[in-house]
C-alpha cells in the first residue's frame, strides 16, 4: 500500500470512529433515573419494575431513585413513567458522549415524540379598521414580536420542555409544544388576554408565608412547574392560616443566563385590585431616572382618584404590587401620594417586555388579536407507532438492498453494503450533530436514500464492467471506472440536492425534515462511493495479484 | 444479455408517446368523473382526527353518525383492526366556517355517539393558510424547474436540457393525475413525493445524457439517432438496478410504513416506475426531435 492511501484509511476509520460516537446518544445504552416519592408503597414500586422487567432493561435501585439502563429508553418512556403513582420525577441522563464531544440525541419531531403545533395569525385588517390607518410593514413587525413575547411568556407557565416560539412571516408565530398532555388548556392560555393590574401588599404575611417556606421547604427553592406551585400555595395558606380577604402570589425574577423568569418568593396582596388594567389612560415608555427603560402612564379621572387614595398616608410604607398575568413582577414601596394621575412601573424587565408591558396597559390585552389557523396534535401513542413502523421499514428496505445487491455484484456487492452501512451511520452522526428534528417524512427521506444510495455504486460497476470487458486489467479498470463514473454521479445527484434544497425551503417543519434528510443523504452517499469505497477497492486491488474481480 | 448488441429502444417512441397520453387521459377523466381534484385539508382547510374507539366500531358506523350530523367527511381505519383507530377528516364543514369550529362539531358528534374515544391526535388547518400553502406549493415548483433547467443548461447543450425537462413536467402531471385515480389525498407530504420524483426522474435522465454526450464525442459517423440508442443499451442495466433497489426501499415503506405516509409512499412508487420510462421513452425522442427540427431549419436557410 502506498503512503496516500494508507493516511486515507487512517482519516476513514478517525471518521468513522466519530461518527459512532456521534450517534451514540441516540442509538446506545442510555439511563433513566427515577425519583420516587418518600412514601412509595411496595405496590407502587412493583408496578415500575413490571415495565421494565423485560430483558431489554436493567434496573437497579439506589437510596430514593431506581436507575433504568436500556436502548429502548426515550423521551416517550420517561413521560409514562413521570405520571406513575409514587414517582416524583423521571429524567434521562445525559450520555458520555454528549459532553465528551458535544453529540445530540437526533430530535424527535412532535409527529414522533407527540406534541402540538399552533400557527396563530395576527388579523392586523382589524386592528387597522379601529385604528383608521394603514399599518407599515415595521409596525407590524413590531407588533408581532410584542405578541411573540407575551406568548412566550403565557407557555413558560406550562413547563413544557423546550418550547418553540418562533415568527413565520410578519404576520404569523409557529409554536411548538412537545409533549403537551392537555391541548385545550394551553389553547385557552394562549388565547386570553394578558392583564396588569395593581394590588396592596400585606408585609405581616408575606413575612409568615416566607417563613413557612423557609422551614417546609427544602433548600428554600420553590418548584417552577405551575401546577406544583398552585398547589404549594394553597399549603402556604393553610399553614399561616392566611384571611379571606387576601391572596398568595409570587414574585418572579429572571434568570440572567437563562433569560426565564422563575418564582423566587411568595408575597401575600390583598384579594381587592387597588387599579385595573382600564383605570389607565395613556402608557409610553422611556427612561426612568436610572437610565431603564420604564413604562409611564397617566389614569383616567377615576383612576386618579382612586391612586390618589392607594398612595395615601395609611398606605405608606407598604408594598403596591405589579401583577402581570398573575405574576409579581414588581413590589414598590408606597412612599408619597401620588394624585397628580401620573405614575411609572419599574422593574426587572427586557426591552420586549417594556413595550410589551405598555402594549397591555394601553389596549388591555395582546397588541393584536391572534387566531389559530393552523393546529396539529399528536399524542404520545401515535408518535411511537410511527417511530416503530419507521424503524422497520428502514430495516426491511436496508436489507432488501443488501442482499440485492450481493446477488447481482457478488463480493463487490458487498463492499457497496459495507458503503452503505457507512453511509446509514454518517447521515445519523451528521443529522444529530447539526441538531436536526427527525419526522416521520424524514424517515422517508432515510429509506429512499437507502434505496438511492447504492445507485452510484451501480453506475461505477457498470463501468467497471465494461472497462473489464473490454480487457483492461482489474485494477485499470478500477481507476478507470471511478474516474469515468465521477462526473456522472456529480450531475446526477446536483439534481436531487437542487429539488432536495428548494424542498427545505417549504415552510412547515415535517418536510423540512424530509428535504434535509434527503439532502444530507445524497451527500453522504456521494461521498461515501466516491472516497470511501473507492479507497476500499484501491486496497484490494493493490495489495494482491488480483487478476479477476468478483462484480 | 449481449452488451455489445445495440437495442433499438426508440423505434417504440411514438407508441411511448400515445401511451403517456392514454394513461393521461384516463386519469385526468377519472378526476373529472369523481368531481375534481382531491385536496387534502392541508390546502383547503379542514380537520382531521385520529382516534381510537373503545367499543368496536366499523367505517360504516362512524360515517353513518357524520351522515347523521350532517357531516360529510372520510374515514379510514388504521392499523390492526381490533385495536379500533380511525382518521376521520373533513374539509371544512361549511364555507367561511372557521376551523376550529369544525373541529369542535366532528368531535362533538363523535363523542356524543360513542363511547369512551380516545382522540390520538387532530389536525387543524385554516382556509387562509390552506391557500397560503397551495400558492407555495406551486412556487416551488416553479423554482425548482428553473434552477434545475439553469444547472442543465449550464452542464449541457439546450436540447438536452429542454428533454429532461420535458420528461419532468410529464411525470409531474402524471404523478398529480395518478393521485386522482388512485383516490390519493393531495396533501403536503404528497407534493413532497412529487418533488422527489422530480429529483429522482432527472437523475436518470442525466445519467443517460451523460453517456451519449461520452458517445457523440468519440464517434462521428453514427446518427445521433443510433447514438442514442447505443447509449441507452449502455446504461439500461444501470437504470434497471437502481429502479430496483430504490423500489426495494420504497415498497419497505409502504408496507410496514404506517397509514400516515402510505399515500406518500404511494405516489412514490409509481413515480420510480414513471421517471425510468419517462427516461428512456420522452426524454430523448424528445432531443432527437429537437435535432430533427433544428436540422430542417437550418436546411431550409
Amino acid at each position: 500500500m502506498s503512503r496516500g492511501l494508507i493516511y486515507r484509511v487512517i482519516f476513514i476509520l478517525v471518521l468513522i470512529t466519530f461518527a459512532v460516537i456521534l450517534i451514540l446518544p441516540t442509538v446506545g445504552e442510555k439511563t433513566m433515573k427515577i425519583e420516587l416519592s418518600e412514601n412509595v408503597t411496595q405496590q407502587q414500586l412493583q408496578r415500575i419494575s413490571e415495565r421494565f422487567s423485560s430483558d431489554d432493561f436493567q434496573v437497579e435501585q439506589k437510596d430514593n431513585a431506581i436507575l433504568v439502563s436500556g436502548i429502548n429508553l426515550s423521551d416517550a418512556v420517561m413521560n409514562e413513567v413521570r405520571i406513575f403513582p409514587g414517582v416524583i420525577d423521571a429524567k434521562l441522563l445525559p450520555h458520555w458522549a454528549e459532553s465528551a464531544v458535544l453529540a445530540k440525541k437526533i430530535n424527535l419531531g412532535l409527529d414522533l415524540q407527540g406534541g402540538m403545533h399552533l400557527v396563530l395569525q395576527a388579523d392586523f385588517k382589524q386592528m387597522e379598521k379601529k385604528l383608521g390607518k394603514t399599518l407599515s410593514e415595521k409596525e407590524k413587525t413590531e407588533l408581532s414580536r410584542q405578541a411573540l413575547e407575551l406568548l412566550r411568556n403565557r407557555v413558560d407557565k406550562f413547563g413544557v420542555s423546550e418550547p418553540s416560539i418562533r415568527p413565520r412571516g410578519n404576520d404569523a408565530i409557529e409554536i411548538q409544544l412537545p409533549g403537551v398532555k392537555n391541548p385545550k388548556s394551553v389553547k385557552k392560555a394562549i388565547g386570553t388576554t394578558g392583564r396588569v393590574e395593581y394590588r396592596l401588599g400585606n408585609d405581616k404575611y408575606t413575612q409568615e408565608a416566607n417563613q413557612w417556606v423557609k422551614e417546609n421547604l427544602e433548600g428554600g427553592m420553590l418548584p417552577d412547574d405551575p401546577a406544583e406551585l398552585r398547589r404549594l400555595e394553597e399549603k402556604i395558606a393553610d399553614g399561616i392560616g392566611l384571611p379571606d380577604n387576601m391572596i398568595i402570589l409570587f414574585y418572579y425574577e429572571r434568570d440572567d443566563q437563562s433569560n426565564k423568569l422563575y418564582p423566587s418568593y411568595p408575597i401575600v396582596l390583598q384579594k381587592d385590585i387597588a387599579l385595573a388594567g382600564d383605570d389607565i389612560n395613556k402608557a409610553w415608555v422611556a427612561p426612568d431616572e436610572y437610565q431603564q427603560l420604564a413604562v409611564h402612564f397617566t389614569l383616567t379621572p377615576d383612576g386618579a382618584a382612586k391612586f390618589a387614595e392607594v398612595t395615601s398616608e395609611k398606605n405608606h410604607g407598604k408594598k403596591m404590587a405589579i401583577v402581570i398575568d398573575e405574576k409579581v413582577r414588581s413590589a414598590p414601596v408606597i412612599r408619597v401620594q401620588i394624585s397628580t394621575g401620573q405614575a411609572i412601573i419599574q422593574g426587572d424587565f427586557t426591552r420586549e417586555e417594556v413595550h410589551a408591558l405598555a402594549r397591555i396597559i394601553k389596549e388591555g390585552a395582546l397588541p393584536v388579536d391572534l387566531s389559530i389557523i393552523e393546529e396539529r396534535t399528536v399524542g404520545p401513542s401515535l408518535g411511537q407507532d410511527s417511530i416503530e413502523s419507521g424503524v422497520k421499514a428502514i430495516m426491511v428496505g436496508l436489507l432488501g438492498v443488501m442482499f440485492f445487491m450481493m446477488l447481482y455484484y457478488k463480493f463487490s456487492g458487498l463492499i457497496s453494503d459495507i458503503g452503505l452501512i457507512i453511509n446509514i451511520i454518517l447521515m445519523m452522526a451528521l443529522l444529530s450533530w447539526l441538531g436536526f428534528t427527525l419526522t416521520l417524512p424524514g424517515f422517508a427521506g432515510f429509506i429512499l436514500t437507502v434505496g438511492m444510495a447504492v445507485d452510484a455504486n451501480v453506475i461505477i460497476y457498470e463501468r467497471i464492467k465494461e472497462e473489464l470487458k473490454s480487457g483492461k486489467s482489474a485494477r485499470m479498470a478500477v481507476a478507470n471506472g471511478f474516474d469515468r463514473a465521477f462526473w456522472t454521479i456529480f450531475d446526477a445527484n446536483l439534481t436531487t440536492l437542487i429539488a432536495a434544497f428548494v424542498l427545505s425551503q417549504f415552510g412547515t417543519g415535517p418536510i423540512k425534515g424530509f428535504a434535509v434528510t434527503l439532502f444530507i443523504g445524497v451527500l453522504c452517499s456521494m461521498f461515501v462511493a466516491l472516497y470511501i469505497t473507492k479507497t476500499i477497492f484501491e486496497i484490494i486491488t493493490s495489495s494482491r495479484k488480483i487478476k479477476k474481480l468478483s462484480i | 444479455m449481449d452488451r455489445d448488441k445495440i437495442i433499438d429502444f426508440l423505434q417504440y417512441r411514438f407508441v411511448a408517446i400515445g401511451f403517456s397520453l392514454v394513461l393521461f387521459v384516463i386519469f385526468v377523466s377519472s378526476i373529472v368523473s369523481s368531481g375534481g381534484i382531491n385536496w387534502g385539508i392541508d390546502f383547503v382547510g379542514g380537520v382531521k382526527i385520529t382516534a381510537k374507539f373503545e367499543q368496536d366500531v366499523t367505517i360504516g358506523s362512524i360515517r353513518e353518525v357524520l351522515n347523521k350530523n350532517n357531516i360529510s367527511g372520510t374515514v379510514q381505519q388504521i392499523g390492526k383492526e381490533e385495536l379500533n383507530e380511525y382518521i376521520i377528516s373533513t374539509k371544512l364543514l361549511e364555507k367561511g366556517e372557521s376551523a376550529e369550529a369544525s373541529a369542535n362539531i366532528l368531535t362533538n358528534a363523535i363523542n356524543s355517539s360513542f363511547d369512551n374515544v380516545e382522540v390520538l391526535g387532530t389536525e387543524t388547518v385554516g382556509p387562509a393558510i390552506g391557500e397560503f400553502l397551495k400558492k407555495s406549493a406551486i412556487k416551488l415548483f416553479g423554482i425548482a424547474l428553473l434552477l434545475m433547467m439553469f444547472y442543465l443548461s449550464f452542464r449541457f447543450e439546450v436540447k438536452y436540457s429542454f428533454g429532461a425537462i420535458v420528461a419532468v413536467v410529464h411525470d409531474i402531471l402524471l404523478s398529480f393525475a395518478f393521485c386522482g385515480f388512485a383516490n390519493i389525498e393531495i396533501d403536503i407530504p404528497v407534493i413532497a413525493a412529487v418533488l422527489t420524483i422530480f429529483g429522482y426522474s432527472v437523475n436518470d435522465t442525466i445519467v443517460i445524457f451523460d453517456r451519449i454526450r461520452e458517445n457523440n464525442q468519440i464517434q462521428t459517423k453514427q446518427t445521433l439517432f443510433d447514438i442514442v440508442n447505443k447509449s441507452i443499451t449502455q446504461s439500461i442495466s444501470r437504470t434497471l438496478l437502481t429502479s430496483i433497489t430504490t423500489l426495494f426501499a420504497v415498497l419497505a415503506l409502504y408496507l410496514l410504513g404506517g397509514e400516515v405516509i402510505s399515500g406518500f409512499a404511494a405516489v412514490l412508487l409509481f413515480g420510480i416506475f414513471i421517471g425510468t420510462y419517462s427516461t428512456i421513452y420522452i426524454a430523448s425522442p424528445v432531443v432527437l426531435g429537437w435535432e430533427k427540427m433544428a436540422a430542417k431549419k437550418k436546411k431550409s436557410e
